[in-house]
């Protein structure tokens, strides 16, 4: 029994080591296998952290083994990658964000397919680097600058200027008008209530006998007017009649309308009249011949 | 008579309500006080003796592996039914508290956080004071109210050196295993919901695992578990040890001795953070 405890022991402590260490070896270098060192350097605040992975193409090879800031400005990266793959030589390092939230990896982005690698221990060049967080952040202080200047703009006018002096004498006169016009509303509504009041009363005073009578004469007025409409309905279609006959020149008076020639004729009667009343005027005693004895 | 010597002599009862009500209430925080203090003085006492014990191997050398057995061994099971569970929560609370635009990765970062630095140790810790713990108690106690201890003194055997040494040493070597063992299985089974369960991927899981990774998280953790491996034996032995009263004292020996040592582990955990959590980040 004591030693069936023993070997239990022992083999717990045993698993329970190499968990913990192959664990933790896993988890430090990226796998159990040893892959190779590659290096890159980028500009400080770069937000490189131990663990990030470092991709091909998009295709996740390794992971940042390791860290290192460098006082001439640079960060030193060293990327572990898996022995499967190989780095073209013409690649360059980029570090890119990952989300929305600042995480980043390293991208290795080769210009064109190439089968010339990059050895153990190489440095890989970095590329430009992409906009990033503190870019925006510079963004958002050159807003933040401007939203100040507005700020002090604002403050200047109507704190400096007395801009909120005027604003408050404003308010103020406001509320001088809307209190004067709360009054005025209060008199008009009392004044409305009175007359309401004697409308009422006047209209209890009606007499409900004479209004009905007056209601009855209105009506029959109204059928007076609805007959004189239709008599002047009846008129006006005769008139229409007439005017038809009229104009189509029927009967005398139509053929006195419409006959040019009569108006031709008068033009003529009309013409020598005027011949002679000038003439008579000329001559007059070609037509008055008056003797006296 | 002087002015202190007449007060001295009136009794309480005479006083005046609030002023008797008040001298009731000091002198309960007083006794409550002196009680913690001495509480915590036996307890130091008790631990000084058991390092004394620590120059008989003899006594205590064979009992060990026995205790190793006992808490480690045979504690495996539950362990890692807790952890499993445990990774398993964990991993789908930080899956559907993720919102829109979170990489996935971050489900394993905070997986491994959780589990590692903080919840595998400190369930595990908890899991075993009820497991562990209470039956050191209820051990320790039933031999001292059965005068079984009475005996070994008899014998000129060091009780400490045969009973409390052995189960200190047992909880200080398989608290840290156990709690490795539980952080792993913890992992696993968070990985296989996440994969299963949820859109996340393996190689999103495992790129949170590694990313900010420092090993001495695992150090962190292994800390903290012989923290409470230790306060877990020694809480739980000294209740057992001073247990009176017969088989109802050995129940009562036992609640307590689960409760002060669960309260402590989560004192000693908050400790043990404010000590080494500034090395636990990664640069």
């Amino acid at each position: 029994m004591k030693r069936r405890d023993e070997v239990l022991v022992g083999i717990l402590i045993t698993v329970g080591l190499v968990v913990g260490v192959l664990g933790t070896i896993w988890l430090v270098r990226g796998g159990f296998s040893s892959g190779y060192p590659l290096y890159a350097r980028f500009k400080w605040g770069a937000g490189v952290k131990q663990g990030q992975p470092v991709r091909l193409a998009g295709v996740q090879i390794g992971v940042v083994s390791d860290v290192e800031l460098d006082p001439s400005g640079t960060i030193l990266v060293k990327m572990t990658v898996e022995d499967d793959y190989h780095v073209p030589r013409n690649s360059k390092a980029a570090v890119v964000p990952v989300g929305i939230f600042g995480d980043q990896e390293i991208a290795l982005i080769p210009d064109e397919p190439s089968m010339v690698f990059f050895n153990e221990g190489d440095s890989v060049p970095p590329a430009p680097p992409t906009p990033g967080i503190p870019e925006l952040t510079a963004r958002a202080d050159t807003i933040s600058q401007r939203l100040d200047d507005v700020a002090k703009t604002v403050q200047l006018e109507l704190v400096a200027g007395g801009g909120i002096a005027d604003l408050r004498k404003t308010l103020a006169a406001t509320n001088e008008l809307t209190r004067q016009l709360s009054g005025i509303a209060a008199e008009q509504s009392r004044q409305l209530a009175a007359t309401l009041t004697r409308f009422r009363s006047t209209a209890a005073a009606i007499d409900s006998v004479q209004l009905d009578s007056t209601v009855r004469n209105l009506q029959q007025t109204t059928r007076n007017l609805a007959q004189f409409t239709d008599s002047l309905g009846a008129t006006t279609h005769q008139l229409n009649l007439v005017l038809s006959k009229l104009d189509k020149g029927d009967g005398t008076l139509g053929r006195l309308l419409n006959d040019p020639g009569l108006y031709y004729d008068f033009r003529r009667l009309s013409s020598r009249l005027d011949s002679l009343t000038l003439d008579f005027k000329k001559n007059p005693k070609r037509y008055i011949n008056l003797e006296i004895f | 008579m002087t002015f202190g010597a007449h007060y001295e002599h009136r009794p309480t009862e005479a006083f005046p309500v609030m002023q008797r009500t008040g001298i009731k209430f000091f002198r309960r925080v007083a006794r409550a006080g002196r009680g913690i203090f001495a509480g915590v003085g036996q307890r130091a006492f008790f631990v000084r003796d058991v390092f004394r014990a620590f120059s008989e191997p003899g006594t205590w050398g064979g009992e060990t592996i026995r205790q190793m057995r006992n808490i480690g061994v045979d504690s495996v099971p539950l362990v890692m039914i807790v952890a499993g569970f445990l990774g398993a929560v964990t991993a789908f609370q930080a899956f559907y508290q993720l919102f829109a635009g979170v990489q996935l990765s971050v489900l394993g970062l905070l997986v491994r956080g959780s589990i590692v630095l903080e919840l595998g140790p400190l369930l595990t810790a908890l899991v075993l004071t009820g497991r562990v713990g209470a039956r050191m108690t209820a051990e320790i106690g039933t031999m001292r109210v059965t005068e079984q201890i009475d005996a070994l003194e008899t014998l000129a055997y060091d009780p400490i050196a045969f009973l409390v040494v052995p189960r200190l040493l047992a909880a200080l070597v398989m608290l840290p295993v156990l709690v490795t063992i539980a952080n792993a299985t913890a992992i696993v089974t968070a990985w296989i919901t996440l994969i299963t369960a949820t859109t996340a991927t393996t190689s999103d899981y495992v790129t949170g695992l590694r990313l900010s990774f420092v090993p001495f998280q695992v150090i962190y953790s292994v800390i903290k578990a012989v923290c409470f491996g230790g306060a877990i034996a020694v809480l739980c032995s000294y209740e057992g040890y001073v247990t009176s009263a017969g088989a109802e004292g050995v129940g009562r020996s036992t609640a307590k001795a689960v409760v002060i040592a669960s309260t402590s582990i989560l004192v000693l955990d908050a400790i043990v953070a404010a000590m080494f959590a500034q090395f636990i980040a990664a640069g």
